[in-house]
């Protein structure tokens, strides 16, 4: 094989696909894929934005300008977002908005999926009655409404950053619960799983060896694109007042304090939700082409 | 000489594919005629273009990303790459009928059988669905389906692997086409089921004399069925002669190596290895200078490795695309 | 076929138990639900102790659920602490309408588009229309619905505006007030003129992430070989897609409408939240951020129970249509 690819190489041929490693090869048909690159350079710029963003423009998110004439400021010099109704500068607010609504939207897609994964997991290998009370109570969770269910949680939790992860991960398992379950219930028939068990292999080695890491590529998908989900949640909870709390800013709960001045200071509504409505763009363009490159024909 | 009718003449066909990763010549230059109740077997491995030619003929390749770039098939005289589509569409499952490997997935699994069938017969003929009915249980009697008229009314997930084969079958034949293309169609059969099936169009041909090109890799199968056979390697046609011909005295080192290589009872001594054909097929992305087959040639020159060998007609209607031919 | 729904019914009970189990339980997390009451001077103590009481809150959790689950199931849901004078049973059965009619218009508003479009993308896959449906799918699953709903109320409502300097679009609310005991005719128009906005809204995500689904679920049924049998028979393009190819690519998109019901009843609690609508979705809200906690429970409850009676008409309707399914 790598004869051919230097002969290849010699005559200045394309290499075919033939010639890659298995990641090799999902990284070249990603980075063919061109919406799954403009997701890329979205987030990336997202990321430096929020990331690098303070670095350059310096300002405290929390400093209010005292004073009538500091409130609403359109965007100049020296706030080049302007002021919201505190006189706090916007896009500082911006930047380390973003960073607390990254970090939830992050932290609360890995750990559903890792949740998810293992409920799916347990409930495909075993089968039987564990697999039915599991599938019940996923189903269950699941013909809950988002949205009332998710309030309620937090309504009743508290207000801050962990709840509002513990929320979203509560309700956010059960997707990648089935996912996981109906795979695994797939691969539990292929030989490789008869033969380990065969040898002797106990349950827990074959359902962490054999069959998880044949699970992880439909996970890394569903938890780039639940990152994106994640983060629409933060959102509407901190939207409706019960996730971040003041002073410290996130995108969401920049919109709920602008919902009151649409009719004056329609810009403040503008900038966090399309700042929202971007990254979570870039991740679903991003994890789609993931799914693409990762395999082709799979329908997910 | 064959002094029939010639019904289907391919001249110098060629369709490529064009993928992400190149370009695959699946089908380069082959050239083939069939005649009027002639059956014609295509036998080569997997990868060699037969089954693209085929579906060439009807003009089923997907495209993207193939596409038929060159050549002429003529059928009764016209050439069939020159129609316009529904043109075609009325030659598809009239006058020239396809059936394929997988019965398991070539029928609709949400209609029955029955519908299936009508379709076909309404699709072509002028008659109304109470006479497509009747016409479509004589199918299905015709093809040995015991209990045509309860049969009708399922579907395909209720029939066995045979039984659907003899579906697509009646389906195929129910406007009197006159060719008959079976891609493989026995393949996916278990042995004793293949046999039954290959029964059934023998039959089938002689009682209602279309012509068949059959295609497999299976080199039995056309010994019990060809009259004609004609090999194909790496898109080109490499043989082709009378079944009796191409058994008795292969000339292409390629069909030398296929025959040696099945396992015979009485011939070889038990503890000689089986003789294979040396190497691979090749890539379709990486095709060989020169003589496709001359990297796993025994026979290979200096000139096979430079050269592309053109068809030559060694005996009457024996042809064979090699530079050093065997003796006969 | 009765069986199975039978069957399927009796399965949704322990679902519904579940799901009063995790409701009275999330509520339950909350010490004491009264504790806003006691607040305000114009409330007796003495009605604060015979509400406590009603509510079983002098007993202990396990006592407490048996007593609200009988109460729920005879249909004595309580007082409303948000509407105090009213009971819950009557506020939500004033609400609950509003929201099956504005969930119901857009649904079918947004199923009636999101087929189609998704059917032309996987038809002319990697066209100019292809890859305008995809983007706009992916907006649509993108887009933060409060904020496009907030969107749509500062262009139709600040920006554009009537001749008579009204805003284009009303920004809330559900009719005019007044117009209550209009004719039929007119407060349709009326009424419509208030749901344009957050049936868009609520339909520009479901279709976004609909029409990605009807697409690929419509390419893989493409690619399958009895689509290729259909073409083979001589079957018209519009059949092979309409006939051959739609029903079966309809079974997966079944489903997937039936798991988005609990995203659609949700996500209309924030649209109608922000619209001013007086459905289920903004009355839990409201509920939930008063401390409300016995209607939020009922209101929960029923919304779910919503879902689940869906997907159990998704699931009929999903055996109707796969003649597959072993009503087993």
């Amino acid at each position: 094989m790598a004869e051919k690819a230097i002969e290849a190489k010699k005559k200045g041929q394309k290499k075919s696909s033939e010639d890659y490693t298995y990641v090799g090869m999902v990284f070249h048909r990603l980075t063919r894929h061109k919406l799954a690159m403009v997701g890329a350079f979205m987030l990336i710029f997202i990321l430096l934005f929020v990331f690098a963003g303070p670095l350059i423009w310096r300002a405290d998110p929390n400093a209010q300008i005292e004073g009538l004439g500091g409130m609403f400021n359109l965007p100049s010099r020296a706030h080049p977002m302007g002021t919201d109704d505190y006189g706090r500068d916007v896009l500082a607010r911006m930047f380390f908005g973003g960073r607390i609504s990254l970090f939830i939207g992050f932290i609360s897609a890995i750990s559903s999926t890792i949740v998810g994964a293992m409920v799916g997991l347990v409930a495909g290998y075993y089968g039987g009655w564990a697999d039915n009370i599991l599938m019940r109570f996923t189903d269950a969770m699941l013909s809950i409404p988002t949205f009332p269910l998710l309030i309620a949680l937090a309504s009743v939790l508290g207000k801050g950053v962990w709840q509002i992860i513990l929320v979203i991960v509560f309700f956010g398992w059960m997707v990648d619960a089935r996912l996981v379950r109906g795979l695994v219930l797939s691969l539990k028939e292929q030989e490789y799983v008869e033969a380990a068990h065969a040898i002797g292999a106990s349950a827990n080695r074959i359902m962490w060896r054999h069959l998880f890491p044949n699970t992880l590529a439909v996970l890394i998908v569903s938890t780039t694109i639940g990152i994106g989900g994640a983060i629409i949640y933060e959102a509407s909870i901190s939207f409706l007042g019960f996730g971040v709390q003041a002073p410290f800013a996130s995108w969401g709960n920049m919109l709920q304090n602008a919902q009151q001045f649409i009719w004056n200071s329609p810009r403040l509504i503008i900038f966090p939700g399309l700042a929202i409505f971007l990254t979570v763009l870039g991740f679903n363009f991003f994890g789609d082409g993931l799914r693409d490159a990762i395999d082709p024909k799979l329908k997910l | 000489m064959d002094n029939r009718e010639v019904l289907v003449d391919i001249k110098n066909l060629r369709t490529f594919f064009y993928t992400e990763d190149g370009v695959v010549p699946a089908v380069d230059g082959i050239d083939l005629t069939i005649h009027r109740g002639e059956v014609l077997g295509l036998v080569g491995e997997s990868g060699c273009g037969k089954s693209v030619t085929a579906l060439s003929i009807l003009r089923l390749i997907p495209n993207p990303p193939g596409k038929i770039i060159g050549g002429e098939i003529f059928f009764h005289g016209e050439d069939l790459l020159k129609k316009n589509e529904e043109a075609m569409r009325m030659i598809r499952g009239d006058k020239i009928s396809m059936i394929f490997q997988e019965p398991m997935t070539s029928l609709n699994p949400v209609y029955t059988i029955g519908n299936q069938i009508s379709e076909a017969i309404t699709l072509h003929q002028k008659i109304d669905d109470a006479e497509a009915k009747k016409r479509t249980i004589e199918m299905l009697h015709l093809v040995g389906i015991p209990e045509p008229e309860r049969r009708f009314n399922q579907y395909p997930h209720e029939m066995s692997g045979g039984m659907r084969q003899r579906v697509m079958i009646a389906m195929a034949l129910s406007s009197n086409p006159e060719l008959l293309i079976s891609d493989e169609a026995t393949t996916a059969l278990d042995v004793t089921i293949q046999a039954q099936i290959l029964d059934l169009m023998r039959g089938l041909q002689k009682k209602l004399g279309m012509a068949i090109l059959i295609i497999t890799h299976n080199l039995a199968v056309v010994a019990e069925m060809a009259e004609t056979i004609a090999i194909a390697y790496a898109g080109k046609i490499v043989e082709s002669a009378t079944a009796k011909e191409i058994f008795k005295s292969p000339r292409h080192p390629y069909t030398y190596g296929l025959l040696q290589s099945i396992p015979k009872f009485t011939e070889r001594k038990t503890n000689e290895p089986l003789p294979a054909i040396e190497g691979m097929v090749p890539s379709p992305y990486h095709m060989p200078k020169g003589c496709r087959f001359n990297p796993r040639c025994p026979f290979a020159t200096e000139k096979c490795r430079e050269e592309e060998p053109e068809i030559l007609e060694l005996t009457p209607g024996h042809l064979v695309r090699c530079f050093h031919p065997i003796e006969s | 076929m009765r069986d199975y729904i039978i069957r399927r019914v009796l399965g949704m009970i322990p679902l519904i138990l579940i799901v009063m189990i995790v409701s009275f339980g999330i509520f339950s997390l909350v010490p004491n639900p009264f504790a806003a009451l006691i607040e305000n001077p114009r409330i007796k103590k003495s009605d604060i102790q015979r509400l406590i009481k009603a509510w079983g809150f002098d007993l202990p959790w396990y006592l407490r659920f048996f007593k609200w689950f009988s109460g729920v199931v005879h249909g004595d849901w309580g007082p409303s602490l948000l509407y105090p004078g009213s009971t819950a049973r009557d506020v939500i059965s004033r609400a609950l309408p509003v929201t099956v009619r504005v969930m119901g218009i857009e649904f079918l508003f947004a199923l009636s588009i999101a087929l189609p479009i998704g059917i032309i993308s996987a038809v002319k896959q990697y066209s100019v229309t292809d890859y305008i449906v995809t983007v706009i799918s992916f907006l649509g699953m993108s887009m933060p619905t409060f904020w496009f709903g907030l969107l749509m109320m500062m262009l139709f409502s600040v920006v554009l505006k009537r001749p008579s300097g009204m805003p284009l679009l009303p920004p809330g609310g559900i009719i005019t007030p007044g117009l209550e005991e209009a004719p039929f005719w007119a407060k349709l128009g009326d009424r419509a003129q208030y749901l344009v906005m957050p049936v868009f809204v609520l339909a520009f995500s479901s279709v976004g992430g609909w029409a990605r689904y009807m697409r690929s679920s419509m390419l893989e049924v493409i690619r399958q070989d009895y689509i290729r049998t259909a073409r083979a028979k001589g079957a018209p393009e519009h059949t092979v897609i309409n006939k051959h190819a739609l029903r079966n690519a309809m079974i997966p998109i079944v489903t997937l409408v039936a798991l988005s019901m609990p995203g659609i009843v949700g996500g209309a609690a924030i649209t109608e939240h922000i619209f001013n609508i007086p459905g289920m979705g903004s009355l839990i809200i409201a509920a939930e951020i008063k401390s409300d906690y016995p209607t939020a429970m009922i209101g929960l409850l029923l919304t779910s129970i919503l879902v689940i009676v869906f997907n159990l008409v998704a699931d009929i309707v999903y055996a109707w249509i796969d003649p597959r399914i072993k009503y087993s």
